[in-house]
């Protein structure tokens, strides 16, 4: 079970976060405390910043102000060696998988323990064994990426992540574009590797079913701010609550975002644009 | 875990033989580091041919992915030579590595040396 | 380069309502800022590459990939050469041929071997090889790098804490180069027989052709065409990585398909630049007679 007591220290920690890309605003303000062995869903619309906001912890994007701590080290301020350093303790997963064409599935998830380790060549073989079992690719290894589908491909995206036994895993959008199925393996998979494995993990996602099956913490993001962070168990009560007895409009909002209903502040907020105006301007 | 540096220190215990019997006892953390000393050492014993080689890791309170390589790795050299392999009082955090690998099956795992010499 | 984390992506503000000479201004200071900005970054990709070849050599466990370098060098050099063959062949047939009734004016017909073979070592050579390779070359690792860096890979790469210089970079450009230099001997010997070809046709002694050609082609020619050669190979080798690795994420195969043409385009420029630049650099120092 994640580790919620006062005395640890949390693994990930973003203060005061602020980003603007031009005159754009993506985050305004984050704060985030992510603890040791939990799952941290991280949610939110569209350009909300949740995205930005993953590529701040992982280092890939330095704040406009801020602070950004990965086992307690001010990341912001590290030299490339130093980041990268870090870079060995976390894995990431991205949307697409994020695969070396050039190389093939065996050697994508051997790539960082040939790069990173000293181990013998045989023992990384029996590694990428276990790790492309662990994602159910152990019979595709020798295949090139050009010939895997979209879930096969995150799933080998996910065994290079897990490649050096990362402390923390980043998945960026997991469940994006895989039929119900697959899907839920991944969710299976991140849950088994947080907890049996204590990895600590973080999730950005936009899909509300894999988010509530997965999470220990859930953080909504909207326009750059956080609108609320709470235990799973809260917000599954915000989404079940009837929409009357909610008395703030960032509640209701919330709950809207969470039930993924067309009407509510959500939808209020687009449609009132100057449309009429704009419609009839001669 | 896989921070360059860091102590070297000996996660080889002790080794006993009795008879055709090897008793490596490990201690400590067996990570991207400690593994590489690992392997020399059970690859130089399974060099013996011992009738049965059995790993103590009552002490081992962290085991990553290229330790649990290695035990694979000595679990092939014992099958080839048709001689058998035991693993010995895992921690629970060391045992569901093997459990989300799915190596419960390959390797035989006992609680105490007792029941493994048995 | 580590790009993302030093640099900021921010856009060139445009605004609408400034009057004609401040938008010229503007754009005129726009572009200045422009080159001066891409300057700096790629020579800052240039002194990264030289960084990560210079490590590969002299820090032990640092690993150059070998087979990405060879793989590299196929892909860059070899599948060149029979194009490279072609289009040299027909420059040195056409050359002797374009040259000849003037000559024969003078009844210098003979010389038309001098002519062909000093164009072919000092100039033709390097030059055309280069061309050849910035369509070549440059595109497909422009476009290559370019599709890396929108399917993620890139990004990929750096999360796993390798540097994409080191690692797609370096093996590139000393491929480029590489394969530039051997390519501009083929390029050399080739045109020089395409002259030997017109030469016999129009009925020169195949033994004066040679003597001819002999003696125009001297060391210093041959040695500076190479040095060309490689200069060549690195500026297309390097335009095509900076290009490939600027297409932003966003841009699609919208931004592959324009850092392709970019990286041809420029870097023929800039191997014409450089060609310039060298003949002047060899005449002023006397090194050709």
């Amino acid at each position: 079970m994640p580790d919620y007591t006062n005395t640890s220290e949390p693994v990930i920690q973003v203060r005061s976060v602020i980003k603007s890309f031009g005159d754009q605003r993506v985050l305004d303000g984050i704060d985030l405390d992510v603890m040791p062995g939990e799952i941290m869903v991280v949610m939110g619309g569209s350009g909300c910043g949740k995205s930005t906001l993953l590529r701040h912890m992982i280092g890939s994007i330095v704040p406009d102000s801020g602070s950004v701590k990965l086992f307690g080290r001010e990341i912001t301020t590290l030299s490339e060696q130093e980041m990268n350093e870090i870079r060995k303790k976390f894995g990431i997963l991205f949307q697409s998988g994020a695969l070396i064409n050039s190389l093939t599935v065996g050697e994508n998830v051997a790539l960082p323990l040939r790069e990173h380790t000293h181990l013998d060549e045989k023992t990384i073989e029996i590694m990428i064994k276990i790790k492309l079992e662990l994602v159910s690719l152990r019979i595709h290894a020798d295949k090139m990426p050009a010939q895997l589908s979209g879930g096969m491909k995150k799933r080998a995206g996910l065994a290079r992540a897990i490649a050096l036994d990362p402390q923390i895993l980043f998945y960026d959008e997991p469940s994006a574009g895989l039929d119900p199925v697959t899907s839920a393996q991944i969710d299976q998979l991140i849950i088994d590797l947080t907890r049996k494995l204590h990895v600590t993990s973080v999730v950005v996602t936009h899909e509300m079913d894999s988010a509530f099956s997965i999470a220990d913490r859930m953080c909504m993001l909207d326009k750059g701010k956080v609108l609320k962070i709470g235990m799973r168990q809260e917000f599954e009560t915000l989404r079940d609550t009837p929409a009357e007895n909610l008395t703030s409009d960032q509640d209701k909002l919330i709950r809207q975002f969470l039930r993924g209903d067309a009407d509510g502040p959500l939808s209020r907020r687009k449609a009132d644009s100057d449309y009429e105006e704009d419609l009839l301007r001669v | 875990m896989a921070d360059a540096g860091g102590n070297i220190q000996n996660i080889i215990k002790d080794i006993t033989r009795e008879g055709d019997v090897v008793i490596v006892k490990l201690t400590g953390e067996i990570d991207m580091h400690s593994s590489t000393e690992l392997r020399g050492c059970l690859l130089e014993i399974t060099q013996e041919r011992p009738r049965l080689l059995v790993i103590n890791m009552e002490e081992v309170l962290f085991l990553d992915s290229s330790g649990l390589a290695v035990f694979v790795e000595t679990m092939q050299q014992s099958r080839t030579q048709g001689r058998q392999l035991k693993l010995v009082g895992l921690h629970p955090r060391v045992r569901s590595i093997f459990e989300i690998s799915r190596l419960m099956d390959i390797f035989q795992i006992y609680d105490t040396q007792e029941e493994a010499l048995a | 380069m580590g790009k993302s984390r030093s640099g900021t992506d921010e856009p060139f503000e445009t605004s609408g309502y400034l009057h004609v000479l401040a938008l010229l201004g503007g754009t005129a200071m726009g572009i200045s800022r422009r080159v001066l900005a891409t300057l700096g970054s790629i020579s800052l990709l240039l002194s990264e590459t030289f960084g990560g070849i210079l490590c590969g050599v002299f820090v032990p466990g640092v690993r150059l990939g070998r087979e990405a370098l060879l793989t590299q060098m196929v892909r860059v050099g070899i599948k060149a050469i029979p194009i490279v063959i072609m289009i040299q062949l027909a420059i040195g047939m056409i050359l002797p041929l374009q040259m000849f009734p003037k000559l024969d004016e003078f009844g210098q017909a003979e010389q038309i071997a001098t002519i062909n073979g000093i164009a072919a070592f000092r100039e033709l050579g390097p030059l055309m090889t280069a061309v050849i390779l910035s369509g070549f070359a440059g595109a497909s690792i422009a476009a290559e790098l370019g599709t890396m860096v929108v399917a993620e890979e890139i990004e990929a790469l750096e999360a796993l804490a390798l540097n994409p210089v080191r690692f797609l970079v370096v093996p590139r450009l000393l491929a480029t180069i590489v394969m530039m230099v051997l390519l501009t001997v083929i390029a050399d010997v080739v045109m020089v027989l395409g002259g030997f070809l017109t030469s016999l046709r129009l009925g020169i002694d195949a033994d004066v052709f040679y003597l001819l050609s002999r003696e125009a082609v001297d060391l210093m020619g041959f040695g500076t065409g190479l040095i060309k050669a490689g200069v060549f190979g690195l500026l297309v080798g390097l335009i095509a990585c900076y290009l490939g690795l600027a297409v932003k994420p966003w841009q699609g195969s919208d931004g592959v398909g324009k850092a392709t043409t970019h990286t041809v385009v420029y870097s023929i420029v800039a191997i014409i630049g450089a060609d310039a630049i060298f003949t002047v650099i060899f005449y002023s120092y006397g090194l050709f007679k």
